[in-house]
Order: C-alpha cells, then structure tokens, then sequence
C-alpha cells in the first residue's frame, strides 16, 4: 500500500481503537511531533460521520423499496374489488352450478 | 426464535431478503397499533422505517442481544417512537430560548452542515467506491464479502481498493472546505 493509503489506515485504527498498547503510545508521540496529525484525524472522523448519515439513506431508499414491493396494489384489494368480492363470489360459484 | 448472532448473520449475508421478511411479519402489527392510536398509514411506515434503521445498526453492531423474536423488539420500539411522536405534536413550547441555547444550535448547526458536505461529496463518488465505502463503513459487511462482490481475487486488494476509495472522499472533502474557505 502506498504511504499515503498507510496514512489513512493508521488514522482508521487510531479511531476505530483498533491499536495495541505500543501503537497507542507511538501515536502520542507523533502527535508530540506531528501537528498536522489531529487536523487529519478530525477530517478522517468528519468522513465517517457523512458515511454514517449516507447509509443511513441508502437503507431508507431500501426499506421504500421493500415497502413499495409488498404495498403493491395488486396485492392488496382495492375499495372496488372489495366492495364487489361477494358478488364476485356468487357469480363463480353459480357458472360452476351450471 | 432467531439469535441475535444468526439474524446479523443473515443482514449481512442477504439484507434485501432478510429485511423483507421482518417486513413482511411486523409491518401488519405495526400499523394495526399506530392506526388505532390516532396516526396514518404514513406515519406507520415512517416509524417502522426509523426503528428498523435503528434496529439494523444494533444488531449488526452488536449492541443488541434480543431476548424475544425481531418482530415483538421492533413492535415495541414503533409503539414507542409512536407515543414520542405524539406528545412531539401535542407539545408547546414552554420556556423560550436564551442566548445559550442559541449558540449551542448554531454549533450543532455547523457541524450538521459539515455532515451535510461530505454527504454530497460521497454522492459524487463513483457507484463502486459508493458501493464499497457504505457496505464496509455502514453496513459493516466484512472485506471478505466487498471483494467477492465486486470481484476482487484477494481480501487485501479489496482493502487497498477501500483506502484509495477513503483518500479520493477526503481529497474531494478537502478541496471543498479550501475553497469556502479563501
């Protein structure tokens, strides 16, 4: 992986809590070191957060889809069909009388 | 009735049909109770979707262990957010808001706003790297299953392909925030 690619990994770990005690301490000396690192890391969770609200979405837009799909009209009477289904009834059971 | 261990199992591995089928048995429930209790058939919709988003996020992130079935859990949940939800629209304003509340707001305000940025930003990203940064980021799907989606023959490319995703959302987040700010 590119060091840039490296970068961005260790920024993940530090905030996912994902380092072991030696990276941890490591990482505090660096931000000794490196001013730019906290900036970095405050923009790495900034994206986290806008990925949590875009998927967030994208499941809003799935659970649409679901419900369009089993809300069908097709699937559920309408006013009309309920209204005439004990006619509907009737007229079947008598052309199978005859 | 499911563990919670088999249904994250199941959200991860088939979520359309999964979710489908906790649709299909708590749905009638659901807006039985919410149409009884005053609302529409909107509002119960708009309801079970919140709690099946909240419910997705625990389960997967194990922060649930469910002691009764999906269906009985979400019920409850809906019945709550469905009682939160009235009292919201019968309440009035009782007290008015002093400068601190103010200023509170508007910091609340300018973090949602940079929420909001990224937002756009990953609208802007290309459907893989859409695709690969939710499934992973939010839908905690495991590398694993990203690289047997999109095709990748090993676990680290698809890891490599979800970094160079992450530096393209940032790089595109930082060129916004350098040009609103000169």
């Amino acid at each position: 992986m590119r060091p840039t690619l490296e970068y961005l990994r260790q920024l993940e770990r530090h905030l996912l809590g994902q380092h072991t005690a030696a990276e941890a301490e490591a990482w505090r000396v660096r931000q000794l070191l490196d001013s730019e690192l906290a900036a970095d890391a405050d923009t790495q969770q900034l994206l986290y957060q806008g990925l949590q609200v875009a998927g967030r979405q994208q499941l809003r837009r799935e659970l649409e889809l679901i419900h369009a799909r089993l809300e069908r009209p097709s699937r559920r009477q309408t006013w009309w069909q309920a209204a005439t289904s004990p006619l509907r009834s009737l007229l079947v059971r008598r052309s199978r009388g005859h | 009735m499911e563990t919670t261990a088999a249904l994250r199992q199941a959200l991860l591995a088939d979520r359309e049909q999964t979710l489908t089928g906790i649709y299909q048995r708590t749905f009638p429930m659901v807006r039985r109770y919410v149409q009884q209790h005053g609302g529409s058939a909107q509002d119960a919709k708009d309801v079970f979707h919140d709690a099946l988003v909240i419910f997705y996020e625990k389960v997967v992130g194990e922060t649930l262990v469910l002691s009764a079935s999906a269906s009985t859990y979400l019920v409850g949940v809906c019945r709550n957010l469905w009682r939160q939800e009235l009292s919201r629209r019968t309440r009035q304003p009782a007290i008015s808001l002093t400068d601190e509340h103010t200023e509170v707001a508007e910091e609340a305000e300018l973090a949602e706003q940079a929420t909001l940025s990224v937002l756009e930003q990953v609208e802007r990203l290309g459907e893989r790297c859409k695709d690969i940064l939710l499934a992973f980021y939010y839908f905690q799907q495991p590398l694993e299953q990203i690289a047997a989606t999109h095709q990748y023959r090993t676990v680290r490319s698809a890891t490599v392909q979800k970094f160079k995703c992450l530096e393209r959302l940032r790089n595109s987040v930082r060129a916004l925030v350098s040009a609103a700010t000169a």
